[in-house]
C-alpha cells in the first residue's frame, strides 16, 4: 500500500515538472543542413534568437539531402510536420502547397519586415497559382568549372558556343585528357546536364507548360527541341570519364579536384569544398554552359534554383515560426550565413567582397546576369515523369536507351498523371 | 512424469497472461500493419494527400503489367539462387573443412573469426565501402584487376547494367557466407564424432563423408538456412539501395526498391502497399512450404 502511495506521488511530481517549467512557445524547425560549417551558422542562430525571445524555444533538426526527401514525407504522412521545414523549389515544394500541406505566406511577405529582402529569381520559384508558400533562403547555381592549368597547357580558352565548346573537349580527349569528371551513381546528375539542354532547346513558355502538365494533351512533351536535348547530351559520353553511371558525385568531384580532370560540371554552393584542394593550386574558374546556336530555347536561362523553408498549414504558432525566419534572413544573419557557410543567401546584398569568395561572388553575379533560372529538372518536372528522366540519364550513356523512346515514355506517364489533375 | 489434468482455470488465465504482451505487441505491430497495408492497396493516396481515392485492384493490374515487376522479381530469384548456392553449399562446405580436423584448432578458429566479421558490420557500411572499393580506375578491385594483368576483366562493375545486381549479390554473399558458415560449423559438431571415425577407419574419402555423412547430419540446419536465405532474399533493400538505388536504369531493381521508390520518391502509397503485399504473400507461401518439410520429418 505504501509503494504504491510513493509510486503514485512520484509519478504526478513528474507530471507535474514539466508543466510547471513551462510558458514557453515551442518552435519546431527542420532542414537539410546538417554539415559542420551550416550547423555552427544555425546553432548560433537558434542560441541568438532565444537570447532575444527568450519565451520562444527553437527545436531544430538537420538531416542530410538524400534522408531528407524520405523524412519529410513520413513527417507529412503521420501528421507530425515540423512548424518550419525545408523544400527545394520548383514541383517538390508545389505539391506540399497542392496538396494544401503549406501555410500561405503571401500577405505575410508583403509586410515592412520583408520588404527589399529578395529578388523575384528567387520568389517566383516558390509560388503555387499566385500565392507564396515558400521563403527562399539560398539561390543555387550550376557551373561547368575547369582547371586552369590544364587549358592554359592546351592553350584553351572559355568556349562561347556550344560548338566551340565540343572543339575544346576533342582537344582534351585528342590528348589523353579526362575532359568532363561525371559521377551518375545517383542519377539527379543526369537531370541537371538535361535540363539544362531542355532549356536551351525548347521555348521556355513550352517548357515550363509541359512541366507543370498545363499543355494541351496532344502536345504534351512534343517539341522536337527535347530529343534534341537528350541527342545532344548523348553525344557528350564520350568526353565524361568512365564508368560515370558507377561512380558517386562526390568521388568524381574528388577525381577533379585533385586534379585528374579538366572540368567537372558543379554547383555554386559546392565552390567552398575548393580551398585546400589540388585545384585551387592549379587555378579555377567557371563557365555557364555555352549557347547552342539555332537552338530554340532561351540561351540566357542558367541551371539552378532557389531552396527554402516552408511552414506547415498546421502550424498553431505561425507569427513566432515567421519572426524566426525573418530573424535568420535579416542582412547581418544573412551576411553572416554566406561568411560562416560559403553558400549564396537569397537575402539582396548578403554576398558581398568582405563575406564571399571571389569565386562565389563571380558566380552570383553570372546569375543575376541571367534572365532567369531553369530550375532543377528531377524537382521541376512532375515525379512520374522526372523519374522516366532520371533513369534515362544513365540508360542514355549505357546505350540502353533513345532519346526518342525517352520522350515517348516521359509524355505517356505525364498523360496518365495530367487526366488524374 | 504425473499425469496430466485438464488446466484450471486459473492456469490457463495465468497463461494467457504470460503470453498477452506479446500478442498485443505482434498484433499492434506485426499483424495490425500487414493487414492495414492490404487494405492500403487498394487505394491510392500520396504521403501529402489527406484523402485515399478507392481503386480496387487497379493497382494490382498496374503492378503485373509493370516490366519493372517481372525486373524486380527475376533480381529476388536469382538473389535467392546464388544465395542458397552460396550460403548453403559453400558455407556448409567451409564449415566441414574447418571442422575436419585438417587445420588446427588455433587456425581453424582464426579462419572461422575472420570469415564471421563482415556480417557484424552495418549493412550501410559493407554497401558504401563496397562501392568505393569497385568505382572504375579508382576502386581498388579495378587498380588490383589491372595490376595483374587482368585488365580486359575491368569493367565499371555498379555502373553496367548487365552486371549491376550480380555485384551487389556477391557483397552480399561476401558479408554473410561467415555467418552462415559458423551455424553449420555447430551443426557438424553435434554429429557424433564416432561415426566420422568410422567411416575414416573404411577408407572413405572425404567428400563420400561428406556427402554421406555431414550432408545428412545437418539436415535441420540446412532446412533452416535456406528457408532463412530465400526469404532474406525476397525482403533484401537496404544493400541494394545503398549501392545502386535499384540503377543504372532499373537493372538492379528488387521488389523491395520498387516498394520503397513507389512509396517514398513517386509519392504513390497504395502502389507501395501493394507491392509489399505481394511479398507478403510470397513468403507466406514460401514459410507455408517450410512448415510442411519440418512436418514431414
Amino acid at each position: 500500500m505504501n509503494r504504491l502511495f510513493t509510486g503514485t506521488a512520484l509519478i504526478a511530481m513528474l507530471a507535474a515538472g514539466p508543466t510547471l517549467a513551462e510558458d514557453k512557445t515551442t518552435v519546431t524547425f527542420l532542414h537539410k543542413y546538417p554539415e559542420p560549417e551550416s550547423m555552427q551558422f544555425f546553432e548560433a542562430a537558434v542560441a541568438a534568437y532565444e537570447a532575444k525571445r527568450p519565451d520562444i524555444d527553437i527545436v531544430m533538426e538537420a538531416v542530410a539531402d538524400e534522408p531528407y526527401k524520405d523524412k519529410i514525407r513520413v513527417l507529412l504522412a503521420s501528421d507530425q510536420v515540423p512548424d518550419i521545414f525545408f523544400s527545394w523549389s520548383g514541383e517538390f515544394g508545389r505539391k506540399f502547397a497542392r496538396d494544401g500541406r503549406t501555410y500561405d505566406l503571401t500577405e505575410a511577405l508583403a509586410g515592412p519586415e520583408w520588404q527589399g529582402r529578395f529578388s523575384e529569381a528567387a520568389l517566383d520559384p516558390l509560388r503555387f497559382e499566385g500565392k507564396q508558400f515558400g521563403i527562399p533562403t539560398n539561390v543555387n547555381a550550376k557551373y561547368m568549372v575547369y582547371n586552369k592549368t590544364i587549358f592554359d597547357e592546351h592553350g584553351l580558352e572559355e568556349p562561347e558556343t556550344f560548338e566551340d565548346f565540343i572543339e575544346l573537349l576533342e582537344t582534351l580527349k585528342s590528348n589523353g585528357v579526362t575532359p568532363i569528371a561525371y559521377g551518375n551513381q545517383a542519377p539527379w546528375a543526369g537531370t541537371h546536364y538535361i535540363g539544362d539542354f531542355f532549356a536551351k532547346h525548347v521555348p521556355d513558355d513550352v517548357r515550363t507548360a509541359d512541366y507543370q502538365l498545363l499543355s494541351k494533351p496532344e502536345e504534351l512533351y512534343t517539341h522536337p527541341g527535347y530529343i534534341k536535348a537528350l541527342e545532344q547530351y548523348q553525344a557528350l559520353n564520350e568526353y565524361f570519364n568512365r564508368g560515370a553511371n558507377a561512380l558517386p558525385h562526390a568521388a568524381a568531384r574528388g577525381s577533379f579536384f585533385a586534379g585528374r580532370t579538366a572540368m567537372m560540371y558543379i554547383e555554386l554552393v559546392e565552390f567552398y569544398m575548393v580551398p585546400g584542394s589540388g585545384l585551387e593550386e592549379a587555378g579555377w574558374s567557371f563557365f555557364a554552359l555555352p549557347t547552342v546556336d539555332g537552338a530554340n530555347g532561351n540561351q540566357n536561362l542558367l541551371t539552378g534554383a532557389p531552396e527554402g523553408f516552408l511552414l506547415s498549414a498546421g502550424t498553431d504558432v505561425a507569427k513566432e515560426a515567421l519572426d524566426f525566419v525573418n530573424f535568420i534572413t535579416s542582412p547581418e544573419m544573412a551576411r553572416d550565413y554566406v561568411k560562416t557557410t560559403g553558400m549564396t543567401s537569397a537575402v539582396i546584398g548578403s554576398v558581398t567582397e568582405e563575406t564571399a569568395s571571389d569565386a562565389v561572388l563571380a558566380g552570383l553575379q553570372r546569375l543575376e546576369q541571367a534572365d532567369g533560372m531553369a530550375l532543377w529538372l528531377d524537382t521541376d518536372m512532375d515525379t512520374a515523369s522526372a523519374n522516366v528522366i532520371l533513369a534515362a540519364g544513365q540508360a542514355l550513356l549505357s546505350g540502353d536507351a533513345t532519346p526518342e523512346g525517352v520522350m515517348a515514355e516521359v509524355r505517356k506517364k505525364a498523360l496518365e498523371v495530367q487526366t488524374t489533375r | 512424469m504425473p499425469s496430466r489434468r485438464p488446466a484450471t482455470l486459473r492456469q490457463s488465465l495465468t497463461a494467457w497472461l504470460w503470453v498477452a504482451p506479446t500478442l498485443l505487441f505482434l498484433v499492434l505491430f506485426v499483424y495490425g500493419p500487414a493487414l492495414a497495408n492490404i487494405r492500403y492497396s487498394a487505394y491510392s493516396f500520396s504521403a501529402m494527400s489527406q484523402e485515399m481515392d478507392f481503386v480496387g485492384l487497379a493497382n494490382y493490374i498496374r503492378l503485373f503489367a509493370d516490366p519493372l515487376f517481372l525486373t524486380g522479381l527475376t533480381n529476388n530469384i536469382a538473389y535467392a539462387l546464388i544465395s542458397v548456392f552460396f550460403q548453403v553449399a559453400f558455407a556448409l562446405t567451409l564449415a566441414a573443412v574447418l571442422e575436419a580436423r585438417i587445420f588446427p584448432r588455433f587456425a581453424a578458429n582464426s579462419f572461422r573469426t575472420m570469415l564471421f566479421l563482415p556480417s557484424i558490420l552495418p549493412v550501410v557500411v559493407v554497401g558504401l565501402i563496397w562501392q568505393l572499393l569497385l568505382a572504375p580506375s579508382l576502386g581498388l578491385v579495378d587498380q588490383a584487376l589491372w595490376a595483374l594483368g587482368l585488365g580486359e576483366w575491368s569493367r565499371a562493375w555498379l555502373g553496367d547494367p548487365d552486371t549491376a545486381i550480380f555485384a551487389v549479390i556477391m557483397v552480399s554473399q561476401w558479408q554473410w557466407t561467415g555467418y552462415i558458415m559458423a551455424l553449420f560449423m555447430v551443426a557438424i559438431r553435434a554429429i557424433p564424432r564416432d561415426l566420422y571415425e568410422a567411416m575414416e577407419l573404411e577408407g572413405a574419402s572425404g567428400p563420400r563423408i561428406f556427402f554421406n555423412l555431414t550432408v545428412p547430419g545437418a539436415r535441420e540446419t540446412i532446412l533452416i538456412v535456406a528457408i532463412i536465405t530465400i526469404l532474406g532474399s525476397l525482403k533484401v533493400f537496404d544493400i541494394v539501395w545503398v549501392m545502386t538505388a535499384g540503377g543504372p536504369n532499373h537493372s538492379s531493381e528488387v521488389l523491395g526498391t520498387l516498394m520503397y521508390r513507389a512509396a517514398f520518391r513517386d509519392d504513390t502509397i497504395g502502389y507501395s502497399s501493394t507491392i509489399a503485399t505481394v511479398i507478403f504473400f510470397i513468403a507466406l507461401t514460401v514459410g507455408m512450404v517450410q512448415i510442411k518439410l519440418q512436418k514431414d520429418h
